[in-house]
């Protein structure tokens, strides 16, 4: 359990926000603290949809559970914030 | 006595220069405050100022001129023109004494440097009328805003602003101390006089004269259009010394110089003077959109300064042009959003006829800005404050010390160019703001951005409160809408409309 600082890129936005989270959320909890700060206060929420983690620049997504003290990812890292429609 | 004629002494005299026999050159000129270059005594010696003046013409002409910029305040200050100004140009008028007036006076302190440092007698000369200059600038943008200062708060940032930790004064101390506080003479009149006077002063100072004659507010078209005809002469001091420069094998790093300058002045302009023309500034009054302003009077002319002058455009020339469409939309957007944190009242400008005239100014502007002050706007008309106001620090990027944003909605190109450095994780806004760094990485690794400090837990409490204690921001000087959200008026009608039909 720490404080855990990153970069939120959240699709749609028009800016990069610090975000804080714990080394023990999920990638699903990153998202949601990230959508605090960007849906309803710029970017409209997009029904039906979930918010998924990726690297910036990176094609997959980092697992829905995965915790953030595995994902490798350093503090203040930018991590982007996209839309996604699931599957089924 | 007979006086002899001024061209009959002025090149002796702007020519002089010292043999030093008492001490060595170095001693007299230091190499960190000089910037010989390497190149000896006598190629300075060569250095020719386009522009000629004596000591008493300049007393004359800028008593003259100071005399009728004075004189129009006080034929004005009853007029309440400030009390019965748009609040939006109010707005134009705190950003600007803020963000200029101490940096003036402080660039007083660079001519300076050249002035007593500089190996090229005639340089020396011209700096001694730019120190001047500068000074002068400083005391009247000063005493200027000074009488409005009981009528409002706000305008007392025209004197604090520079000596907080506001975000925006941080991020214009960051560019100037590096291109004019902490450079030797000659990269000083190559980055403040040719790189950042002669383009982009040219663009607060003419575009917001123009603005202000058309708001009505003669002082300040006054004030600021006699200013620059100060900054167009002694902006020509850093042309002789890059010639000299180029002419002695030294064009690379001239360039280096051109290009770091130019874009640490686009990124403070495109957050400063880009709002404030299209956005502030009542629809009425613009005379040009802040695109069609930098195409024609700073691209054009540092495209013609540049080639005449021997140098290449900057190699980042193709992302600036593109950036003129955009990058000053994201700076309104987040000094809005985060308007408790600035000086001002920021004016929203995004009236169904603002948004017409910014559509056709910059088409697909509703598509993506639009799209999140479409999100804004449904919070103030519905009343639901809370979201229309920010819960978290923007990241702000280690060179400029701006947002790192980008295009929003359906063009969302927001990209963070982020670089390791000795064990730091750094973020830049741009490629190029990332290329400034790694040009001379030591100049500024140790310094810590706003959200650094944040992190660093130098702001405390760590929140809204603490944060504006930590920007020396009082009650009463918060930032919050300019016109008291007037504007979403024609909204909440619209919705009455589509709601009775």
């Amino acid at each position: 359990m720490a404080l855990f600082p990153l970069t939120s890129n959240f699709e749609g936005d028009f800016v990069l926000q610090l975000v804080a989270v714990d080394t023990e959320n999920t990638m699903d909890e990153v998202a949601a603290a990230a959508a605090v700060h960007s849906v309803g206060r710029r970017v409209r929420a997009r029904p039906g949809h979930i918010l998924r983690i990726r690297r910036q620049g990176a094609d997959e997504f980092l697992p829905r559970t995965m915790k953030v003290a595995d994902s490798g990812l350093k503090p203040t890292e930018t991590v982007e914030v996209i839309w996604q429609m699931p599957h089924g | 006595m007979a006086v002899l004629n001024r061209m009959d002494w002025y090149d002796l005299a702007r020519s002089t220069n010292w043999t030093p026999t008492y001490v060595t050159e170095d001693e007299l000129f230091p190499p960190q405050l000089a910037g010989a270059f390497g190149l000896p005594q006598n190629a300075w010696e060569k250095y020719d100022e386009p522009y000629k003046q004596t000591y008493p013409e300049y007393v004359k002409v800028q008593r003259d001129k100071d005399a009728g910029a004075y004189s129009v305040k006080a034929a004005l200050e009853r007029s309440r023109i400030f009390e019965n100004a748009d609040p939006g140009w109010k707005s134009v008028m705190k950003a600007h004494y803020g963000a200029i007036a101490r940096g003036e006076y402080a660039a007083a302190s660079a001519e300076a440097r050249m002035m007593r440092f500089s190996k090229a007698p005639g340089m020396r000369n011209m700096s001694t009328l730019g120190c001047l200059d500068e000074i002068r600038h400083g005391q009247m943008q000063l005493y200027f805003p000074h009488e409005h200062v009981s009528k409002d708060r706000q305008m007392d940032w025209a004197f604090k602003a520079y000596d907080t930790n506001d975000w925006a004064m941080i991020a214009a101390r960051h560019f100037f101390d590096d291109i004019m506080m902490t450079r030797d003479a000659i990269s000083v009149s190559i980055m403040l006089t040719f790189s950042f006077e002669t383009g982009f002063t040219n663009m607060q100072f003419l575009g917001l004269a123009a603005d202000a004659a058309e708001a009505g507010d003669h002082t300040f078209a006054n004030l600021i259009s006699s200013i620059q005809t100060d900054e167009s002469r002694h902006a020509q001091i850093g042309g002789p010394a890059l010639k000299i420069l180029i002419e002695n094998g030294q064009k690379a790093e001239a360039q280096k110089r051109v290009d770091i300058a130019v874009w640490g002045a686009w990124k403070l302009f495109s957050v400063l003077t880009g709002p404030i023309m299209d956005y502030y500034t009542p629809l009425e009054h613009r005379k040009q959109s802040f695109k069609e302003f930098m195409e024609e009077w700073i691209v054009a002319q540092f495209e013609r300064a540049l080639t005449d002058m021997g140098l290449e455009l900057p190699w980042y020339w193709d992302i600036f042009l593109k950036d003129l469409s955009e990058t000053h939309h994201g700076m309104h957007l987040g000094s809005y959003f985060w308007r408790p944190t600035v000086w001002w009242n920021p004016a929203a400008g995004v009236t169904p006829a603002e948004r017409d005239w910014l559509e056709e100014k910059y088409p697909g502007w509703n598509d993506t800005w639009g799209q999140c002050w479409d999100v804004i706007i449904d919070n103030v008309v519905d009343g639901n404050m809370a979201m229309a106001y920010p819960e978290t620090l923007p990241y702000v990027c280690n060179m400029c010390q701006l947002p790192i944003l980008g295009t929003p909605g359906k063009g969302w190109n927001v990209k963070d160019y982020p670089l390791e450095y000795k064990g730091r994780l750094y973020h830049f806004g741009s490629e190029v703001d990332r290329w400034v760094f790694e040009q001379e990485p030591e100049r500024y690794a140790g310094h810590l951005s706003i959200v650094d400090r944040f992190l660093a837990g130098m702001i405390q409490p760590m929140n809204l409160e603490g944060a504006l204690a930590y920007m020396n921001i009082a009650p009463g000087e918060m930032g919050d809408d300019a016109h008291n959200y007037a504007w979403a008026e024609v909204y909440r009608a619209l919705r009455e409309t589509r709601k009775a039909g």
